[in-house]
């Protein structure tokens, strides 16, 4: 039973922050969109003042040119939604935000203005690019920080640490400018844009996709792999010290058995919530890789959106990622708890 | 904690520091860095960040050319800048009304191209007849013992530059001569083809083969070089000297390097190498400023909710949650990209807001811990107060993992200001790695193999990200018992 009502208890806390978050997002960008309408108002407004202002101007006289003048600011107000308190526009907003209501873009973005069927087009790419990758990193970072721990202090084992420490200090974008030049530009392997072929169906199609994935791919693990098994062999030689490893070692366990057995399964909690958040945050895509590579991905996608200053799909996108993220807690929670008693007695026993 | 403790403790860790290679290898890299950022301006420009963005410093430099030292692993070698001053110039004087400067320029064996230019300025003119103003011919005189006509009677003034490569007459003039050579015939200014005039690189057809008989468009497209010894002749007409003065002391004549420097050119011909020891100045600061105050503010305010408890350690909890959920970057760029301007600090503040979260969490588990010792309860029941427990009682058992996480955290820091300023939300008065790499980008410079714009400025971020990371784990290994052992 306390498993269940510590489940209850995260699952209507990250509820709330989502609520708190929903609202400050909705609170930012109200303000930016108000700022560009506002401009888009004075432009139309002028615009007119030019066209029929003039004329009313030249027939009826200056009088009547006022009264049109402010007839047509107070009707352009009402399309720009200006005359609207903030407040209360921000309120409007993050409702609609929550019902997964996010609005349509001005312009069509993958043949389409339904910010939602936007969102739904790129993220399967973000998945497919960064989830293939994030999974290769977890298998190989795993498998070569228990072989690291299992080996410590050997060239093995300092090679994998130095590899780890140069790669964490290298910009993940930076790194694929670089292999663009090299593997890309000089080599020609592969290509220079990671843009998706339109026209191709079928076959032809996946063939593309995969001829485009790889050089993204091939960066983000090569990037991620070295720190992943790096922590991996921190906490594996954390617990290869632990008592219960003494003990079963002494029994004459099988070494194969108790690496895998025994200290990985008890090194699982903090691994597994690596793996959530890593796999969680694959789908938001990393937007300035995907800009380097061209990928169209969420990333991208996020950019594009912040250069035509669509705001619909700004909130549509910052929205998904904080659910993602929150949805990651509460996993990582639950499966904490799961793996590890002592999480969920502690929990429970305060409530 | 009394004085004398610390200052064992500090003795004791130093010893046990120097034992860690890589934390020693991470203090003689930072020594190097700090030293790199603070002679900036004294190894390169003193006032660069001002000249950074104007074009017109730079013309004398030639545009997207690789390092000096490229040449060394390329068959095809680039010829390197060079620059004639009035004092190694020949300056003589045939007649009262004529004066001639004469340029030796070597174009050494094995070089494959000549330079990608020439550029002519400081001409001093005083016009007090303007109707007689002087007037210039350019000629080049080749190794083979041709002459190529580049410019006549070119009326001058003071402002006048001559830009060999970059002015279309004298590409036209160029062609006109390369016709003549190889067909014998004489072609009007009307005939050269606007291509050659617009886009062609004519500079490379003067120092080439040029033979009768042999096809223009492929001199043109493929010049075979032509080394040896040439001659830049400038032929100076001033028919009314005693109106009229033209002054040489501030002559120069530049031949564009088709390789320039330590680090090449971008494409408004920058010196990269300036820009590469200028951006140590900005990242170091931005990494050290940011981890420091975010680990800081993530202490504090982690130790008071934990010691706090209750429900306001909830309350403290939720608003950790609620910074952390948001997603940053792009929460980073849009501030940046509605605010326009923004400056180092504001950037500083901005990351700084967003980055203390995990350091709170952490910070809190261990206060949490630490709390339930008796110590501390002995404290209270002495009476201290909140504050004095707090700062004077779990802060210091903090202190040593603070230091380990603000140098570990000193990377991302850096890579967060790359990355804002490379999507070009940067402060613009600043040379930052980010935005040479932002103006790589812009310019596509991956996908025209421009390496020497791109290589450098991250191997900066991750030469930084390496130092502290070193340092770091090295303090990791010592505050970390468990690890000590290997």
């Amino acid at each position: 039973m306390g498993y269940l009502k510590y489940l209850v208890f995260r699952i209507l806390n990250a509820i709330l922050v989502l609520l708190i978050v929903t609202f400050i997002i909705s609170a930012l960008f109200v303000k930016v969109a108000e700022e560009s309408n506002r401009s888009k108002m004075y432009e139309e407004l002028m615009m007119w003042e030019r066209t029929e202002g003039a004329k009313i101007k030249q027939s009826q006289g200056l009088e009547a040119f006022e009264q049109a003048k402010a007839a047509k600011q107070a009707s352009l107000e009402e399309k720009y939604e200006l005359n609207i308190p903030y407040w209360q526009k921000v309120y409007n907003k993050a409702l609609r935000t929550l019902k997964l209501d996010f609005g349509t873009t001005s312009m069509p973005i993958f043949g389409t203005n339904n910010v939602s069927d936007i969102i739904k087009v790129a993220v399967p790419r973000s998945i497919l690019l960064f989830t293939t990758a994030t999974i290769i990193v977890i298998i190989l970072g795993i498998f070569l920080g228990v072989r690291a721990a299992r080996h410590a202090g050997s060239v093995f084992d300092r090679g994998l640490s130095i590899f780890a420490l140069l790669t964490y200090s290298l910009p993940m974008w930076w790194t694929g400018m670089m292999f663009l030049l090299i593997f890309a530009f000089k080599l020609g392997w592969f290509p220079l844009s990671s843009m998706f072929d339109p026209q191709l169906t079928g076959w032809e199609h996946v063939k593309d996709v995969i001829w485009k994935l790889a050089l993204p791919v091939f960066t983000y693990v090569f990037v991620v792999f070295g720190g992943w098994a790096w922590t991996t062999r921190n906490i594996m030689i954390g617990t290869l010290q632990e008592d219960f490893i003494m003990a079963a070692k002494a029994k004459g366990v099988p070494e194969h058995k108790i690496i895998y057995g025994h200290a990985l399964r008890a090194a699982a909690p903090p691994i597994v919530t690596m793996i959530i958040f890593a796999l969680l945050g694959s789908l938001g895509g990393a937007i300035i890789s995907e800009l380097v590579f061209n990928y169209p991905g969420m990333g991208r996608l996020y950019w594009v959106a912040l250069q035509q200053n669509e705001t619909n799909l700004l909130i549509g996108l910052t929205y998904f990622f904080t659910v993602l993220y929150l949805a990651g807690v509460v996993l990582a929670d639950m499966v904490y708890g799961f793996l590890d008693p002592r999480v969920k007695v502690g929990a429970s026993a305060k409530m | 904690m009394r004085w004398v403790d610390v200052k064992e403790g500090f003795k004791e860790f130093l010893e046990e520091f120097k034992r860690e290679k890589t934390g020693i290898a991470g203090v003689v890299l930072l020594i190097i860095l700090v030293l790199v950022a603070l002679t900036a301006p004294y190894t390169t420009m003193p006032d660069l960040p001002e000249k950074w963005r104007s074009s017109a410093y730079w013309e004398d430099n030639p545009k997207n050319v690789p390092p000096e030292w490229y040449n060394m692993f390329t068959s095809q070698k680039l010829v390197p800048q060079q620059v004639y001053y009035a004092n190694n110039l020949k300056i003589s004087h045939p007649s009262d009304t004529v004066t001639m400067i004469e340029a030796d320029y070597q174009f050494p064996d094995g070089y494959y191209l000549g330079p990608q230019g020439i550029i002519i300025r400081g001409l001093n003119v005083t016009l007090n007849a303007p109707s007689q103003a002087p007037t210039m011919d350019i000629y080049l005189l080749r190794p083979d013992g041709k002459t190529i006509p580049l410019l006549t009677n070119k009326q001058l003034s003071s402002s006048t530059t001559i830009s060999i490569g970059r002015d279309s007459t004298i590409s036209a003039n160029v062609y006109i001569w390369l016709v003549n050579v190889t067909e014998g015939r004489e072609i009007t200014m009307f005939e050269v083809p606007l291509e050659t005039i617009l886009i062609s690189d004519m500079v490379a057809p003067m120092f080439a083969k040029v033979e009768p008989g042999m096809n223009v468009s492929d001199i043109i497209g493929n010049p075979q070089p032509l080394n040896g010894q040439y001659k830049l002749i400038l032929k100076i007409n001033n028919p009314a000297p005693k109106y009229n003065q033209v002054v040489y002391d501030n002559l120069k004549v530049t031949f564009l390097g088709r390789s320039y420097g330590t680090m090449g050119t971008d494409y408004l011909g920058r010196d990269l190498w300036a820009g590469i020891i200028w951006g140590s100045r900005v990242s170091l600061v931005i990494g050290i400023l940011v981890s420091v105050l975010s680990t800081v503010i993530g202490l504090i305010y982690g130790v008071t909710s934990a010691y706090l408890g209750g429900n306001a350690d909830e309350f403290m909890m939720r608003i950790n949650e609620i910074f952390a959920s948001i997603p940053s970057l792009p929460i980073l760029i849009l501030i940046g990209a509605t605010l326009g301007h923004v400056t180092l600090m504001f950037i500083v503040l901005l990351l700084v807001i967003f980055g203390w979260m995990g350091i709170a969490r952490i910070a809190r588990s261990m206060a949490l811990q630490i709390k339930e010792q008796t110590y501390i309860e002995a404290a209270r029941a002495l009476g201290a107060g909140n504050g004095r427990i707090i700062f004077k009682h779990i802060l210091p058992q903090l202190l040593p993992y603070a230091f380990a996480v603000i140098a570990l955290s000193v990377p991302g820091a850096v890579i967060a200001e790359a990355s804002l300023s490379f999507l070009g939300i940067g402060d613009p008065s600043a040379v930052t790695w980010g935005q040479i790499l932002n103006a790589a980008q812009a310019q596509s410079a991956t996908t025209k193999g421009y390496w020497w714009w791109v290589l450098p400025p991250g191997l900066g971020i991750a030469v930084v990200g390496l130092t502290f990371v070193l340092i770091g784990t090295a303090l990791d290994k010592i505050l970390n018992p468990r690890l000590r052992r290997l």
